[in-house]
């Protein structure tokens, strides 16, 4: 019955909604990545240090 | 769909990020503390060497601070750094998982713990084993070029890997397979911005970090993917009862 009623709401949610979905992602995905990764803010570098050195993000 | 995609992420960030945190604390964070040591000391010596030695040492031995020097805030050793790392896990851990969310969306992928783990796999493939075959992950005080130069390397080779697999895995016809695996090999012909300096940190220590580093970014991968189809499930699942109960 789920089943059913995932693939009915799935048919039934239009393009536009996905893809405003996908963008909302993609952005709060990228900046969350960029904050943690490659924000220059020495703050920032040294908050996520070792997170990204383990993560092999180029550092210093 | 929006709320179902950011509640997967937000739970499957969480549970990989509570996975990589410990496994960093177990393997990689001991090691960047060894290196640490090492970088300390290369430190010393270049300071010494330099014919401004004395000027150097009289500037930071004094009273007179450079009023630059201590607004660099960092976290105190030991917990507050540890926590720290934990919480930029946890953020890093949330943000991959949002943009794993958002390409399966996109490409329409049904997400189970079983193809969520395939475009885990594939998101480690592009951020963490493509970019580490030109520039390995580094432990502190080794020698390497500018800082943006490798980043620009780094998002390049992760952007092409990305649409490389892409090409190979979704579109598959000989055409784009072709084109797939020029993409993913262009890179490293171009050739990553990598340079070897004369370093007292041993060999030993910066290939054990090397190795560890990819192991605990595989498991945070593929934590991510099989987490983010199983949440996928249970937030779903939350919703069709919600609607059948009103």
């Amino acid at each position: 019955m789920s089943t059913s009623a995932t693939l009915q709401t799935a048919a039934t949610t239009g393009t536009s909604e996905r893809t405003r979905a996908v963008a909302i992602a993609a952005l709060l995905g990228l900046g969350l990545v960029f904050m943690t990764g490659f924000a220059p803010a020495t703050a920032l570098h040294n908050a996520a240090h070792d997170f990204r050195h383990t993560q092999n993000f180029p550092c210093h | 769909m929006i709320i179902r995609l950011l509640s997967a992420a937000l739970v499957a960030g969480f549970l990989a990020a509570v996975v990589a945190t410990g496994l960093q604390f177990a393997l990689t964070s001991p090691l960047i503390l060894k290196a640490e040591v090492y970088e300390e000391q290369a430190g010393k010596q270049a300071a010494l060497a330099s014919p401004f030695a004395g000027v150097i040492i009289h500037a930071h031995g004094g009273e007179h601070h450079e009023p630059g020097a201590a607004a660099e805030w960092q976290p105190a050793p030991g917990f507050e750094r540890m926590a720290y790392t934990g919480l930029a896990t946890l953020v890093g851990g949330v943000g991959y998982a949002l943009l794993l969310g958002a390409v399966m969306l996109a490409l329409q992928r049904q997400p189970t713990p079983e193809t969520g783990l395939a475009f885990g796999v594939a998101g480690f493939l592009c951020v963490a084993l493509a970019p580490a075959m030109g520039l390995p992950p580094e432990l502190p005080g080794m020698g390497s070029a500018a800082l943006a130069v490798r980043q620009v390397w780094w998002l390049m080779t992760a952007l092409a890997t990305a649409v490389g697999i892409y090409l190979i895995a979704v579109r598959r016809v000989a055409l784009t397979i072709v084109g797939g695996l020029v993409l993913i090999v262009a890179p490293h012909l171009v050739g990553a911005p990598f340079v070897v300096e004369e370093s007292r940190l041993p060999a030993a220590l910066a290939a054990q970090f090397a190795a560890r580093s990819l192991g605990i970014s595989l498991v945070f991968w593929a934590v991510i993917g099989l987490a983010y189809g199983w949440a996928w499930h249970l937030f779903g699942e939350r919703a069709v009862a919600r609607r059948s109960h009103a």
